[in-house]
């Protein structure tokens, strides 16, 4: 599924919640989501590299270099407290926004 | 928000950014690699395919680092220094580029500031927008029949009495302020008491007791004029000019409340007008003093100041705030005819009849008198089209500069493309480029217009310094000018770059080089074509100007130049009474005589070729008043000799007219034209100014060739000569011979032997010699006083000349690149040519009929029409010029063509040399 079908902010929203877990390099974070949603959710290098950089410029997330599982150098991000609360903050949002477009559609 | 503030700042200095990105995608493609060797595949398969997984990565990595704020700084870095690599790279280009945007924006910049300056300035004073002048055109300097000299006859007065004034400031409330200021501001001779200096003339103007107050100003030091100080026998006091406290006396404060012997007489200085002020009028001699007007009668011993018939005033005041104009207009009319009806000049049959035309104008007086203005105005005016004319055919060439290379670039934005450059970031580049390049002409033009306003100042005002005229381009113009050539370069840089990007890259990169068509497209060739038209117009323009100025110029003045000085004095300055002035002239004589190489010695009270006039009713004994009048001037014994004037009849002064002699005169040949029957014998006949006694006061007695006074221009100019210390018989009974100001010279003409590079020092020491009072007002040589009547034809020939070589070389500029792009493109389509049989004379054919094509289109199409439209709109610029003369627009024309044909040429000999198993090689 590409980003443009996504919802406005979602990508952003699932990129939080995933590094909310632990903190993790561009590639696992796509892995996750991917498997997380049974494959439903592919997310595009295009589009996902950007997302990651305009979170971190934002100051949501925060990246260090480190080894990785198979003891590669890897850039990792991890949530920062900002972004922990925007996290909380997008969560309500969605859940908000999900009841509210399933009223709809009932 | 300190942690965003912290991360943006630790982004914005990191230093490798792209390094770090690049990193992280590698790692990215090589983890997916490792996932698919993990489900089996071989190393290289695995690679391979986490490549085209993953996509482009020029893009990713562009996008990612698009979101950094250091993003927009680094590539703008990045694109500049590129820019500037690629500017050094075609230094052909460049150099023209700069240079015709220097050029263009200097030129606009230094006339628009010339222009600011002169034309839209206010005077330094408090809300100039409340003031108002009484009286709108220039009308000077001391005037008193029912005419007025301004210019405008249709009765519009701006030129008033003392009387009137006052009559005015009691009877028109409206105004705040009223204030009045001498018309012809003249040199005052000034010497500060208890110091060595020795006494110098400079400008002196006497002005009212509110004067400063009507303007809002504040003194340097000391205290300015008040009420009690413009009283008729106050204690003499002056203010002087903050430049002349400055220059003269060090801004020394002791001279506040200090004695300066202002022509003889003791005045004190009360104070310093502030920085800044240059008076109430632009002019190349600013007063250096200012006096009240009571004082003149005294100190200039001026006879009009209390007569209500003399009108030398200009009135400019301050309204109440509300006033509306059109009613004050009315009201001050109405005021102004009452105090005419009570004069003499107002009161006969001929006098009610102009008093019922009798009107004012009012105008703004926020800039003060606009005599300066009025008189560039329309030059001005004319500059100022001409300069926007280079900087459209500047522009016009930038365009096809840009054009041009633009198109050269195809390959290479191709080849960009290709390899994933993505198209914004492309035309980004290259809007820096031509931003880049704008800024560095930007800065050049503003050293051409610094340099050109200065060029331009000196120009039109040659030997002025003191015009308080600020030569430093003013800000708007230069943005405006600056505006427009980035906007040309962005647009014209881009446009190429866009239509390529837009293409599809391989096929773009197939097409190559390989053209067969000119190559040059429908945009570059209209370009060429309105430059060359432009180009035509200014050409045509400049040869107009310069074939008037050659007409001026051949006029036969019939005057001699040649070992002729011109030494303008002023005895009544320096305390001289007129009865005493026959004894100082004849000391005169005597003395210049003595300098070894003087021949003649002349006195008059003004010279040929000078501005000044004195104009007078004429009468011939026993024939009726035709109210026709003629100038008139004083000369002693030596004067025709000394100026060059030819007798042709009758005799003309010697030593024996003098003050007690028969008054006698003698009258040039266009008088006898205009005042006697054909074939009369003008000697003996008597006339003199209009009335039944008047009209004898004078006999002819000889009769002198037609020379030019105050004009060139001035033809069948009727003039008399009377002996320069002889009353006017009718003025004998008037008045006094105290009050006969007439008496007074204004010039010593010595003509020499050999040219006498001391002369200046030599009449200055002898004039001094005489008495330390009589200083030197202004030194000239015969040759430099007519060649100042000349000085704004000159001006305006000059600068006409300078801006149309500009657009021919700007129009041969640009005719040039685009041949030279179409040579280049069309190298292999020569080469395949010359191979096939052609010779070099047909390759030069070709190349040459394509480059002429454009410009004889552009002149026949548009140039000729236009300027042959245009020429009608300077023709009141021009002397004794009708329509189009035929010889400028042939020579400019074929000056054109020539211009061409070198652009054409150089390039066509490049294509005649091309070397076609070379040009087929070429791709």
């Amino acid at each position: 599924m590409a980003t443009t079908d996504l919802l406005q902010g979602t990508l952003d929203l699932l990129i939080l919640r995933t590094l909310a877990l632990e903190p993790m390099h561009g590639w696992g974070i796509a892995q996750r989501i991917q498997q997380v949603s049974k494959d439903a959710l592919q997310i595009g290098q295009g589009s996902l590299y950007p997302a990651l950089h305009r979170l971190e410029y934002k100051g949501w997330i925060r990246a260090e270099w480190g080894a990785s599982e198979n003891n590669r150098k890897a850039k990792f991000y991890s949530l920062t407290k900002t972004g922990q609360k925007q996290l909380q903050a997008e969560l309500e949002d969605w859940g908000r926004i999900s009841t509210a477009i399933a009223l709809v559609l009932k | 928000m300190l942690r965003e503030g912290l991360t943006r700042l630790r982004f914005f200095m990191s230093p490798k950014p792209n390094r770090e990105i690049d990193d992280e995608l590698r790692f990215h493609i090589e983890r997916q690699a490792q996932e698919y060797i993990a489900a089996g595949m071989t190393p290289q398969e695995a690679r391979r395919k986490a490549v085209v997984a993953f996509g482009g990565v020029e893009s990713v990595r562009a996008q990612s680092h698009e979101q950094r704020p250091s993003f927009f700084l680094g590539t703008l870095l990045q694109d500049v220094r590129y820019a500037i690599r690629q500017l050094r790279k075609t230094r052909g280009f460049t150099v023209t580029a700069v240079l015709t945007l220097a050029l263009g924006i200097g030129a606009n910049a230094a006339i628009f500031t010339l222009v600011n300056a002169v034309l839209l300035k206010n005077l330094p004073v408090v809300d100039p927008s409340s003031l108002v002048r009484i009286g709108n055109n220039n009308e000077c300097c001391v005037n008193w029949g029912t005419e007025n000299s301004g210019g405008a006859d249709d009765g519009s007065y701006a030129l008033f009495a003392t009387d009137t004034w006052h009559q005015l400031q009691k009877n028109a409330p409206e105004f705040e302020e009223l204030a009045a200021m001498q018309a012809g501001i003249g040199q005052i001779i000034a010497r500060r008491d208890k110091t060595q200096e020795s006494a110098r003339s400079v400008s002196g103007e006497f002005v009212s007791g509110n004067y400063f107050r009507t303007f809002g100003l504040q003194p340097q030091i000391g205290r300015l004029f008040t009420d009690a100080d413009n009283v008729e026998g106050a204690p003499f006091v002056a203010i002087m000019s903050y430049d002349m406290w400055q220059n003269n006396y060090a801004g020394d404060p002791s001279v506040v409340g200090s004695t300066f012997w202002i022509n003889t007489k003791a005045v004190t200085i009360t104070g310093i007008a502030p920085k800044g002020y240059y008076g109430d009028r632009l002019s190349s001699t600013p007063p250096d003093f200012y006096l009240p007007i009571e004082s003149m009668p005294v100190l200039a011993n001026a006879t009009h100041v209390h007569v209500p018939e003399d009108r030398w005033l200009y009135i400019i005041g301050r309204v109440k705030p509300g006033v509306a104009t059109a009613p004050l207009q009315a009201k001050i009319i109405e005021l102004v005819r009452q105090s005419f009806a009570a004069t003499k000049t107002f009161s006969d049959a001929e006098g009610k009849r102009a008093l019922a035309k009798a009107r004012v104008v009012l105008s703004p007086g926020g800039a003060g008198i606009q005599s300066m203005q009025d008189d560039y105005a329309s030059k001005l005016k004319l500059l100022m089209w001409i300069s926007g004319l280079v900087l459209l055919i500047a522009c016009a060439n930038i365009a096809n500069l840009l054009l041009v290379r633009g198109m050269n670039r195809r390959a290479e934005m191709s080849i960009r493309t290709a390899l994933g450059a993505m198209r914004t970031r492309i035309v980004r580049q290259l809007i820096t480029e031509s931003l880049v390049l704008s800024i560095i002409s930007g800065m050049a033009g503003l050293v051409v217009a610094y340099a050109g306003t200065r060029m331009l100042l000196a120009m039109a005002f040659p030997g002025a310094q003191n015009l308080p005229i600020d030569a430093s381009p003013s800000g708007v113009v230069l943005a405006f000018a600056f505006g427009i050539s980035l906007l040309t370069g962005i647009l014209f840089g881009v446009a190429p770059a866009w239509i390529t990007s837009n293409a599809n890259p391989a096929d773009a990169l197939r097409s190559g080089t390989r053209a067969t068509t000119s190559g040059a497209s429908l945009l570059q060739r209209s370009l060429i074509v309105l430059q060359s038209a432009l180009a035509l117009v200014l050409l045509v323009g400049a040869g107009m100007f310069i074939q008037s100025l050659n007409k001026l110029r051949n006029i036969d003045l019939k005057l001699n130049p040649t070992n002729r000085y011109i030494v303008h004095f002023n005895p009544q300055a320096a305390g001289y009474s007129p009865a005493q002035v026959e004894a100082l002239y004849r000391t005169i004589e005597e003395r210049f005589h003595t300098i070894p190489g003087v021949q003649k010695v002349g006195i008059s009270t003004y010279t040929p070729m000078e501005a000044n006039n004195w104009g007078e009713g004429v009468q011939i004994q026993g024939q009726p008043d035709t109210k026709e009048g003629a100038s008139w001037l004083r000369g002693n014994a030596e004067y025709f000799d000394s100026v060059g004037t030819h007798i042709l009849m009758g005799r003309g002064f010697t030593t024996q007219d003098t003050s007690t002699s028969p008054a006698v005169a003698v009258v040039n040949q266009s008088f006898v034209k205009k005042f006697l029957k054909p074939g009369e014998n003008p000697i003996g006949r008597r006339f003199g100014s209009p009335g039944p006694v008047s009209s004898g006061d004078f006999e002819i007695v000889g009769v002198v060739e037609d020379t030019a006074y105050t004009s060139v221009t001035w033809k069948n100019h009727a003039m008399y000569f009377i002996p320069m210390t002889r009353r006017i018989p009718g003025s004998i009974l008037q008045r006094p011979i105290d009050q006969d100001t007439g008496l007074y010279a204004g010039a010593v003409v010595i003509q020499t032997d050999r040219p006498m590079d001391n002369m200046q020092s030599l009449a200055r020491q002898t004039l001094t010699a005489i008495n330390p009072n009589l200083t030197v007002v202004k030194f000239q040589t015969f040759g430099e006083q007519i060649a100042d009547r000349f000085t704004e034809d000159r001006m305006i020939t000059r600068l006409m000349t300078l801006f149309s070589i500009l657009a021919l070389l700007l129009a041969t500029l640009g005719l040039y690149g685009v041949n030279a792009y179409t040579v280049a493109r069309r190298t292999s389509e020569i080469g395949i040519r010359m191979a096939l049989g052609a010779n070099r004379s047909s390759v030069v054919g070709m190349i040459m009929r394509g480059a002429m094509l454009q410009t004889v289109i552009g002149l026949a199409a548009i140039g000729i029409p236009v300027a042959w439209f245009c020429v009608r709109y300077i023709e009141s610029q021009l002397y004794e010029s009708k329509g189009m003369s035929l010889a400028v627009l042939t020579i400019a024309t074929l000056t054109l063509i020539a211009a061409a044909a070198a652009a054409g040429l150089i390039p066509a000999q490049r294509a005649a040399s091309t070397n076609p198993s070379q040009a087929l090689r070429t791709e």
